[in-house]
């Protein structure tokens, strides 16, 4: 057993160093050895036991003495341990691969593939916008009416949902990856903006009058809002030009932005989108599933086309 | 003996960090080099690397009397009659398969060999059984690993061509009684060829005293280089002998069908030979002669009286050989039943940087015999000290208290 235990430790020491490699190679004869019960010829675990034994012995006799008594036993424990503990590193692996987090999807806990945790960030909405933090659990599109908001390619298969915010920075992050995988897919994207920094007012309501006078032009400026600089979302002269170069019409437009009608219908999107108990931006749904945070376009796409997306 | 400016004259004793402190003690394996000797190789190879005998340059002629200051030191070494007795080989293995392979051998010759010798002393004759109808037999020693003259003296008979018995065992340290056995097997008619790998490097040699036919020692035993050996013999039997390995620098002249052979030593170092390690084995001797052996062996038994007092209360341990340190010379070598002697041995390594031998030494027909696995072997030297010494039976202790 000691052989496998060491197979499994020096080659994953071989990966950053050579002799360790040398020393796995000579585990692995040993181990093929074994498994084709031939005795291990090259006295690799005898030299490793007592190369063990004489360090442990400097430090404490009493240890010695029971690692030597306990050896195989030892090597069975820790053989069990780091195979328990490989198969959750590759099941870390795997969801990491799969949900951008070791933990699963959404989960938060630390994961040493994404140590900062930032497929998991979130523009938090702050108490002051009435909205609780019910947690993941909760967070459902079910029971909210998504009639009113722009949907691009409406009536597909699949379907995404991005609640999302011109100014937050996690949400201008993963915005071009979705409107990419909308767009690879020809998924049904609706996109619903919930201004997590209030400021950013304006553009809400420059969204739904854009989308009310013409809806190919929406995802156009939905772009523009995206792509540039923070600084001139709540810039009166930022929406003006990007009316006047879309070449919609600006008087129109602006007598939308200035109408009581309007605000209206924002407040009323912005109470639907909090009816799914979203707690921060971007939160994304494809179909049943909910992405809290910027997640690697992989994930996304994986969750909609499968393992192996990049097939499609 | 000042110990300490002696461990200065060996670099790879100079003082290190803890965990880089070596203690040698497989001194039987092969000793370690002062820096006499380094320098000897280093002179050779910086300064004048050529040919020696062959050439007529300057480089040549400094290399040949280089070679034959070295022959004329051993020769000096061991009291030989002339410098012409000596013969340079790689190792005491080579200079006994040279005289297995050079005399005129007869069917039902007997070899009288002890029953722990070293492989190098039972394999050729074990080889000559096959080839040439030889019979080997063997002494058996005494129940403490001592030279049982009896014994010997019951298998001395007309037919017994050859002894061929090693002066010191590499196994536990026991010198046989030469002189008398020497003089037993010369009434007998015998010859005698003395395995003196582990004699040279602890007593002072004198052959013309012992009055032995043939002798072999190996240079890196006795400070000397790595592959160096020498072989003396009588130079009348020298001459009678064929030598076993032949080609360039072994004869006067060659026709086609015939060649003329030059006389001992020469028509025995075929080809070039190893002229830094002769020449370091020359610096070798000189070196170990300023020691002088009475030093030598006073330190050897200092050390193994002080291992031998402070390990008998292990009780589990076996010692191989007399109780008496004084007749195991520089070697304690013992096993514990049960333990695998490597185990120990790496342990002692990576405990405390003591390095020992362990295994079956090269006698695994004494360990067949006697059922035991092996052993470990802890081969003293001048240039060891009582703190090392120390240091080897504080690891042991505590190797005895885990295994």
């Amino acid at each position: 057993m000691f052989c496998i235990l060491a197979f499994m430790v020096l080659g994953l020491l071989g990966i950053f160093s050579a002799s360790s490699r040398t020393l796995a190679k000579e585990a692995l004869d040993c181990v093929l050895r074994r498994v084709t019960l031939r005795p291990c010829t090259t006295g690799f675990d005898e030299r490793m036991k007592s190369r063990i034994l004489g360090s442990v012995i400097n430090r404490s006799e009493t240890a010695a003495r029971a690692l030597n008594k306990n050896f195989e036993l030892l090597s069975w424990v820790f053989f069990l341990l780091i195979f328990g503990s490989s198969l959750f590193a590759i099941r870390g692996m795997y969801l990491f691969y799969v949900t951008g987090s070791c933990n699963g999807l959404n989960q938060s806990a630390f994961c040493v593939l994404d140590p900062k945790g930032q497929s998991n960030e979130v523009s938090a909405v702050s108490t002051t916008c009435n909205l609780k933090s019910p947690g993941l659990t909760n967070v459902t599109l079910k029971g909210v009416d998504l009639s009113g908001f722009p949907v691009l390619h409406p009536g597909a298969m699949h379907k995404i949902v991005m609640i999302g915010c011109y100014a937050c920075d996690y949400s201008r992050k993963v915005y071009p990856e979705i409107r990419d995988l909308a767009n690879r897919s020809g998924a049904e994207f609706t996109f619903a903006d919930y201004p997590v920094k209030v400021k950013t007012d304006l553009t809400t309501r420059l969204g739904l009058c854009v989308h009310q006078q013409d809806q190919t032009k929406y995802w156009k400026l939905n772009d523009i809002l995206f792509a540039t600089d923070k600084a001139n979302l709540d810039s009166p002269a930022f929406v003006q030009k990007a009316i006047a170069d879309l070449g919609l019409d600006s008087s129109k437009i602006n007598r939308c932005l200035d109408s009581s009608a309007t605000e209206d219908r924002v407040d009323k999107q912005l109470n639907e989108i909090a009816n799914s108990n979203f707690y921060g931006t971007p939160t994304i749904f494809i179909d049943n599933t909910v992405f809290v945070g910027p997640k690697p376009y992989r994930v996304y796409a994986i969750s909609m086309q499968g393992l192996l997306y990049w097939l499609h | 003996m000042d110990l300490k400016k002696v461990r200065q004259d060996f670099p790879i004793l100079e003082p290190r960090d803890r965990k880089q402190a070596i203690t040698y003690f497989d001194n039987a394996c092969q000793s370690l080099r002062p820096r006499a000797v380094l320098d000897a190789i280093n002179a050779y190879y910086l300064q004048s690397s050529a040919c020696s005998g062959r050439s007529m340059h300057r480089l040549a002629d400094e290399v040949t009397r280089s070679c034959d200051q070295a022959r004329v030191a051993v020769a000096n070494f061991l009291n030989a009659s002339r410098k012409e007795e000596i013969v340079f080989t790689r190792n005491t293995t080579e200079g006994i398969n040279l005289v297995a392979n050079s005399l005129d051998w007869q069917k039902d010759d007997v070899v009288l060999v002890s029953d722990k010798e070293h492989n190098s002393n039972l394999l050729p004759w074990q080889s000559l059984r096959q080839k040439r109808g030889v019979i080997l037999k063997i002494v058996p020693s005494q129940r403490d690993n001592s030279f049982d003259l009896a014994a010997y003296e019951n298998l001395l008979d007309r037919k017994v061509r050859l002894v061929s018995l090693a002066g010191t065992s590499n196994l536990d340290g026991v010198s046989i009684p030469a002189r008398e056995i020497i003089r037993m097997a010369h009434q007998n008619g015998s010859l005698v060829l003395l395995d003196a790998a582990q004699t040279a490097p602890r007593a002072g040699i004198d052959v013309r005293a012992l009055e032995v036919d043939f002798l072999a020692l190996s240079g890196h035993k006795i400070l000397g280089p790595s592959g160096t050996g020498v072989l003396y013999g009588k130079y009348g039997l020298l001459e009678q002998l064929e030598p076993f390995l032949v080609g360039g620098g072994t004869v006067f002249s060659t026709t086609y069908d015939s060649s003329e052979f030059l006389p001992p030593p020469d028509k025995f170092e075929a080809g070039l030979q190893d002229y830094a390690g002769i020449i370091g084995l020359g610096a070798a001797v000189k070196y170990l002669e300023s020691i002088g052996f009475a030093a030598i062996q006073k330190q050897d038994l200092l050390l193994n009286q002080f291992i031998t007092d402070q390990l008998k209360d292990i009780p589990r341990l076996r010692l191989i050989g007399p109780d008496d340190p004084q007749q195991r010379g520089g070697i304690f070598s013992f096993y514990l039943p049960g333990v695998d002697s490597h185990r120990i041995a790496l342990m002692l390594d990576q405990m405390a940087g003591i390095m020992v031998r362990s295994g079956q030494h090269c006698v695994h027909s004494w360990f067949n015999a006697h059922k035991i696995e092996g052993s470990v072997r802890a081969s003293l030297y001048f240039y060891n000290t009582l703190e090392e010494a120390e240091l080897f039976v504080d690891s042991l202790h505590k190797i005895s208290r885990v295994l």
